[in-house]
């Protein structure tokens, strides 16, 4: 009895460390997993408050209750902080816990360097926000950083530029552990086509991370020297082009949007179909259209900036390759709803909300087609029709995917089922706030709002008012999101190894929770075979 | 590998670190390439 005992104790291999010594020198994915969800809901909080006050500047016309200043300092830094501390971290954190499970892995195949990815991050966004503090206050020219603008900041300047190679370290750090990871760790038996297609939308996301980070770092470096060293890259009066700081920046800033969007992709394309109940409708032309967006995303850049005066045949060349992202994209949205299509659907918080993603993304899609149109673009460009735009494509997209995941996985991760009615709640608060806050800004970049202003003329206040109102209420409703994690972590009925009912794939092979190490033995053809249900 | 579960052969270690130092090699020539570049293009 004691031998069994005994043996049983060894059969978890769950040697983790205790304490802070867990976190601070964490090697296993599960723990850095966590952490980066854990910072990343951190930033997205703070990214939120920071929209909060822009939208209580812009409940009415008149400057009520910041400065010119600080509100292009808090456009800018909501931006900087969503997109490279909730949004990435978020899908990296996702990425941690799910990879080794969904490829029969034990772990990441570099757990030191995983350490290190994350824990440069705090230091990252410590000094960007620090830079609220110091003369001048936090940078306020915009996440592009267009220069001759941003030359101007005071001295936040260097933070940002340093706080932005950290970022970009810290990414590429972490996609080539997620390439090492899929292309090497993956059990015998686990094809590339037998990738569940999180792992797939991860493994091209991680190499748009190592082909566009770089050339990010290469544009604010040359920011750095045009301001400290007398370079004049981007300055007209001594040689440089603007123009062409923003033809590198968007070099890198449009592949960095499907960073940021694949992964829900993903995700999307696993929840559909579990609670369908049927296999993945064309999994080959899945990955393919991942493949082709990932591909097109290289050269569609010039649409972000079209009205710089370019030669017609550039203008018609970023106009097409722009559209041709509808038809990759399409077949996405084609196979997503033919995976519904006759299933026995069932409407959980993950469903719902990889529902709204679909309905949501499709709008933030259609209304980037008409951005693409020049001519129309021209019309657009530096409205609130931009910034309707680009929110569909990443609140209800992004975080909308994120949530979905989350929603999906946490029963999985716990071993608890959280509350599903609070969870619906939240759905529907979110779902109905987030078109009360976006839609609207639709109509007021077509009535010739500019984006990126702490004040307007009189007949933009209704439908500001009814934006801000949704800000208000999307922001509160979620509070909910923690809460409902909290108490799922804290207890909850009991799981199987399934959550769900028509889940299929290795992750829902292991115990719920998952042991501390994910498959320290793979799992045999027959277990793969089984989990890939497509 | 610390408190984590290794890679389990030998040999997938072996193509693990090979990996690893190309794709480490990579992401260097491309993130140092830039900024060297930007320095010498800087310094004529």
């Amino acid at each position: 009895m004691a031998d069994l005992a005994h043996a049983d104790t060894h059969d978890d291999h769950d040697h983790k460390p205790h304490g802070w010594r867990r976190w601070v020198y964490a090697t296993n994915h599960k723990d850095i997993g966590t952490m980066y969800l854990i910072f990343a809901c951190t930033m997205f909080f703070i990214g939120g408050a920071m929209a909060m006050v822009i939208r209580l500047e812009l409940f009415k016309p008149g400057l009520q209750f910041v400065d010119p200043q600080f509100f292009n300092s808090m456009t800018t830094m909501h931006a900087l902080i969503m997109i490279f501390g909730a949004v990435m971290p978020g899908w990296t954190g996702l990425a941690n816990w799910m990879i080794p499970m969904q490829t029969g892995a034990p772990d990441m195949a570099l757990p030191r360097l995983n350490n290190f990815s994350f824990w440069i991050l705090p230091f990252a966004f410590t000094l960007l926000l620090s830079s609220l503090f110091v003369p001048g206050g936090a940078p306020a020219g915009g996440w592009t950083m267009y220069p001759p603008l941003v030359l101007q900041t005071g001295a936040s300047f260097p933070m940002l530029i340093f706080a932005i190679h950290l970022m970009g370290a810290s990414s590429i750090l972490g996609a080539i552990n997620v390439v090492v990871t899929i292309m090497n760790m993956r059990a015998p038996g686990m094809t590339l086509l037998r990738m569940p297609l999180f792992v797939w939308t991860w493994l091209i996301t991680a190499y748009l991370l190592i082909a566009v980070m770089p050339v990010l770092a290469g544009a604010v470096t040359m920011l750095l020297t045009d301001h400290f060293f007398g370079t004049t890259f981007f300055t007209a009066a001594g040689g440089g082009d603007p123009v062409m700081f923003q033809h590198i920046f968007w070099f890198f800033g449009h592949p960095e949007v499907y960073i940021l969007i694949l992964p829900a992709f993903g995700i999307v394309s696993e929840i559909i179909p579990t609670f369908s109940r049927k296999p993945l409708f064309g999994y080959e032309a899945m990955v393919y259209a991942v493949a082709s967006i990932a591909f097109l995303s290289f050269i569609v850049w010039a649409h972000h900036m079209f009205t710089v005066g370019m030669p017609l045949a550039a203008q018609l060349f970023f106009m097409l390759s722009t559209m041709l992202i509808a038809v990759p994209t399409g077949v996405k949205v084609f196979n997503w709803t033919a995976t519904m299509w006759k299933g026995s659907l069932s409407f959980e918080p993950p469903m719902l909300f990889a529902l709204a993603f679909l309905f949501l993304f499709s709008i933030g899609g259609f209304s980037g087609l008409m951005l693409a149109i020049v001519p129309a673009d021209y019309q657009y460009q530096d409205t609130y029709f931009v910034v309707a735009h680009f929110h569909y494509v990443l609140v209800p997209g992004a975080i909308f995917g994120m949530m979905a995941g989350v929603y999906y996985w946490l029963p999985k991760w716990t071993g608890n089922m959280y509350d599903l009615k609070l969870a619906t709640w939240h759905f529907w608060l979110s779902t109905i706030f987030v078109n009360v806050l976006f839609f609207p800004q639709h109509f007021l970049g077509l009535a010739g709002m500019p984006r990126r202003i702490p004040d307007y003329a009189v007949q933009f206040t209704d439908w500001n008012m009814v934006s801000s109102l949704g800000g208000f209420g999307f922001g509160l409703s979620q509070l909910l999101f923690p809460y409902i994690i909290w108490k799922c972590v804290h207890g909850g009925e009991r799981i199987g190894n399934k959550a769900w009912e028509g889940a299929h794939g290795l992750e829902w092979e292991l115990p719920s929770p998952p042991p501390y190490h994910s498959w320290t033995t793979p799992p045999s053809d027959a277990v793969i075979a089984r989990g890939a249900a497509h | 590998m610390s408190s984590s579960v290794a890679p389990e052969s030998a040999e997938q270690r072996r193509r693990v670190r090979r990996s690893a130092i190309a794709w480490l090699l990579v992401a260097a020539l491309f993130y140092f390439g830039f900024i060297v570049l930007t320095l010498v293009r800087a310094a004529k």
